[in-house]
């Protein structure tokens, strides 16, 4: 925002200026704000205070009542076990606006890849692809380059694994290069058992939480490494969002038992093992498998949903952004119109990369249908 | 000194908050919600902090503490350490919602500017 020094010229045009909205008054609340805070940090208790009442009863209760060595995992989902079950269902909820917002248009069986698969059916029963003449003559350049650089009788290999060594990069398939899927393919059994470990052995503090959140690490380092053809199986919403119901269920299942079999909601159920085994901790070794469940597809939905997000509601069009939107209307009904006439001879390609401009152009067409029509 | 740590956890709250208040662009004010969020982590962690004291658990006591004086209150507070284990989880999913709206805005307005947002302005 400041003069810059001059060598620092170049890269400063390539970065957008930014104008600082309203610096004056926020910098005013937030010197409010930062006396607030500071006058209200003066007045708590500082490192030699007491343990407060509630941190000594968990302490006192651990071991005997609960068979846990852990106090912080006897609080997790223990004392404080309704103000865990809450806040899972705070990250459900979180969870389900992120898939809600997310969504596309049309239902699928996967994150990635679909509307490429689907490429040459949708051109078929809808011609009116991509019209951008400019468009079509980078495409075919890009096309040329990847068909120089590979031999033409060889087809891209099925997977990164069978591309010979020594051939150049960037390797052809979708996956990283074979010193990543190396590295991670050492990493990646390490980093699950790490993750289920700190959840079986229930005297962990935390046990879900940490343990669902380098799930889904291992999940999304296979992604980057391997490509979703690897996980596609696995990763879909129909079989992830299936997953984290059923742990939730369990979670409340787990929780409302004690309300049933003991008379108080998240009471402990379950006979309790030694402390340091597997089972100990009773019903929190439950709640913590449960979590694990729960917050590992959770994390998992949510991250993929938003890779996956799509083009899906407005026209990939700069001079009709919905600045005005009385105007709008008619805009988007004449660049319909010139899909709809230039686009015959654009879709001849048929190629697999020109599945997401097609459903683009699809949904501009879609749209100002909407609003000729209101 | 933990009352360095409380102040500057206030700090990196007010920066948050700057950001969120001077910033247009939608990822940044996304970010300085994070930066408040990352602030009350530092904050509780540090208030839970007691001088001397060990980790809260109950298992081989370092040298020269007795398991009773563990179970008496000799260790951090793991009651915030609970609130700081499950806020992360939960600031992560917040954060996922407000960049999902953020990218629908993004498509739907062609900005990420809040300043050109303004379809519902009488």
């Amino acid at each position: 925002m400041t003069a810059q020094p001059p060598d620092r010229r170049a890269r400063q045009e390539a970065t957008e200026h930014e104008p600082v909205h309203r610096p004056w008054p926020s910098a005013l609340i937030v010197a409010g704000m930062a006396v607030a805070l500071a006058a209200a940090m003066a007045g708590i208790p500082r490192e030699h205070a007491a343990l407060p009442a509630i941190a000594r009863y968990a302490l006192a209760v651990a071991l005997p009542k609960w068979g846990l060595t852990e106090p912080v995992n006897e609080v997790v989902y223990g004392t404080r076990g309704f103000d865990t079950f809450g806040e899972t269902f705070l990250l459900l909820a979180a969870i389900i606006s992120v898939v809600m917002i997310t969504r596309p248009r049309e239902p699928r069986r996967g994150y990635f890849g679909e509307e490429t698969a689907a490429g040459r059916e949708q051109s078929e029963s809808d011609p009116a692809g991509p019209g951008d003449a400019s468009e079509d003559a980078a495409r075919s350049a890009e096309r040329r380059e990847q068909d120089e650089r590979r031999p033409a009788d060889q087809a891209a290999p099925r997977t990164a694994d069978r591309t010979p060594l020594g051939s150049p990069a960037p390797e052809t398939a979708e996956a990283m290069t074979i010193v990543v899927r190396t590295a991670i393919r050492v990493a990646l059994p390490i980093l699950a058992v790490a993750g289920l470990y700190l959840v079986a052995w229930g005297y962990s503090p935390g046990g879900g939480f940490p343990g669902g959140a380098v799930i889904m690490g291992v999940i999304l380092l296979a992604y980057a490494g391997f490509g979703h053809r690897k996980i596609s199986r696995v990763v879909r919403p129909g079989l992830l969002e299936a997953i984290e119901i059923a742990g939730a269920a369990a979670i409340i299942a787990t929780e409302a038992l004690g309300l049933a079999l003991k008379g108080s909601f998240s009471a402990n159920w379950l006979p309790l093992a030694a402390p340091q085994t597997i089972l100990s901790g009773g019903i929190a070794q439950l709640f913590s498998a449960s979590e694990l469940i729960e917050v590992g597809t959770g994390l998992t939905i949510a991250v993929f949903a938003l890779l996956a997000m799509e083009h899906d509601w407005s026209p990939d069009n700069q001079d009709e952004s919905a600045g005005d939107p009385g105007d709008a209307g008619g805009t988007g009904d004449s660049a319909g119109d010139q899909d709809g006439s230039a686009g015959g001879p654009g879709d001849s390609g048929g190629t697999g990369d020109s599945g997401g401009t097609e459903g683009e152009s699809g949904d501009t067409r879609d749209r100002s249908g909407d609003r000729s029509r209101q | 000194m933990i009352l360095a740590n409380y102040l500057t956890s206030a700090a990196v709250f007010c920066v948050g908050l700057y950001a969120v208040l001077t910033r247009r662009n939608m990822i940044k004010m996304v970010m300085g919600l994070s930066l408040m969020e990352a602030s009350t982590y530092l904050f509780m962690l540090s208030l839970a902090y007691r001088a001397g004291s060990t980790a809260p658990v109950l298992l081989d006591p370092p040298p020269g503490e007795s398991m009773r004086a563990l179970a008496h209150g000799n260790v951090a507070d793991p009651v915030l350490q609970n609130f700081c284990l499950t806020a992360v989880v939960i600031g992560v999913a917040v954060t996922a919602v407000f960049l999902s709206v953020v990218v629908r805005i993004a498509q739907h307005y062609r900005t990420l500017d809040s300043g050109k947002v303004r379809e519902l302005r009488g």
